[in-house]
């Protein structure tokens, strides 16, 4: 079962993950997660998830809307 | 202060955030003649609206307020996805932080299972998640921004972001372990429960 200390590190999992702790908070996490497995192992798939969202997000945009858009933006600022 | 706005460059700076634009309006219209349509229209209005950035503060949370706020008027109501209550963002993800203290020995087969997910397989669950929810992870994984600037590039509070993240994320998770299991990841006990919303 889950300590205190677990609910709390599970609790700010994401805001430890999203840096939106401030440092005591952080640091007090962050001590628990290396001595915790189960929590740190939580820690790690959300954090996975995230990666894997951020590097899947990329996208270039299509040369063709690119020229079109300068084009209004040119037009319009003369 | 009139050095930075001498040397500011508006639409040099703008148009350096076209291709974050553009994938942020893939998945927000999921559909790529909306998208770029959206990202038009959003330069359009940023132009036109230019007068009133401020050099100095966050252009890129600015761009992407503008294009919210484009997409909300356009397009959602073009697309009719069911608008959810406020009554569903009730914050219950404390109560279930519990449960997540589940078995290394599980967790470790899921790692294992993310490892062989697809870039696209991420994006189809992403594009399944309501619109809410959708944005709040894309915003916070794929763009970074703070809770802050995501409160108010959505013009909500910031505990609704955190919400929107906390479940936004845990659907996302379950979705992934689906398509883990329909893939041959892993077996199909952890994806037993399906709780999809909205136009899945």
């Amino acid at each position: 079962m889950p300590g205190r200390e677990c609910e709390e590190a599970l609790d700010r999992l994401f805001e430890y993950i999203d840096d939106e702790l401030p440092q005591d908070e952080l640091q007090r996490i962050g001590a628990h997660l290396k001595t915790c497995p189960p929590c740190e192992a939580e820690h790690q798939i959300k954090e996975r998830i995230k990666n894997l969202t951020a590097r899947a997000g990329g996208q270039t945009a299509p040369e063709e809307m690119r020229q079109r858009i300068l084009a209004s933006i040119r037009s319009a600022s003369v | 202060m009139s050095d930075t706005v001498q040397d500011f460059d508006f639409e040099v700076e703008a148009l350096s955030y076209m291709d974050q634009l553009y994938a942020a309006a893939l998945r927000m219209t999921r559909n790529g003649a909306d998208a770029e349509d959206l990202v038009q229209e959003t330069y359009a209005k940023a132009f036109a609206a230019q007068d009133k950035f401020t050099p100095g503060t966050n252009l890129k949370a600015w761009l992407y307020r503008i294009q919210t706020n484009a997409f909300i008027n356009t397009y959602r109501k073009k697309q009719r996805e069911p608008k959810r209550s406020d009554a569903e963002q009730v914050e219950d993800w404390q109560l279930a932080a519990a449960s997540e203290h589940t078995s290394t020995g599980l967790v470790s087969a899921e790692q294992e299972a993310l490892e062989r997910i697809g870039d696209d397989d991420i994006k189809d669950a992403l594009d399944a998640l309501s619109e809410d929810f959708r944005m709040a992870v894309y915003l916070s994984d794929v763009e970074g921004f703070a809770y802050k600037e995501i409160a108010e590039i959505m013009d909500t509070p910031v505990g609704t972001v955190m919400s929107r993240l906390h479940r936004g994320r845990k659907l996302l998770r379950e979705q992934l372990k689906e398509y883990a299991a329909d893939r041959g990841f892993t077996d199909k006990r952890p994806a037993a429960k399906k709780e999809s919303k909205g136009g899945v």
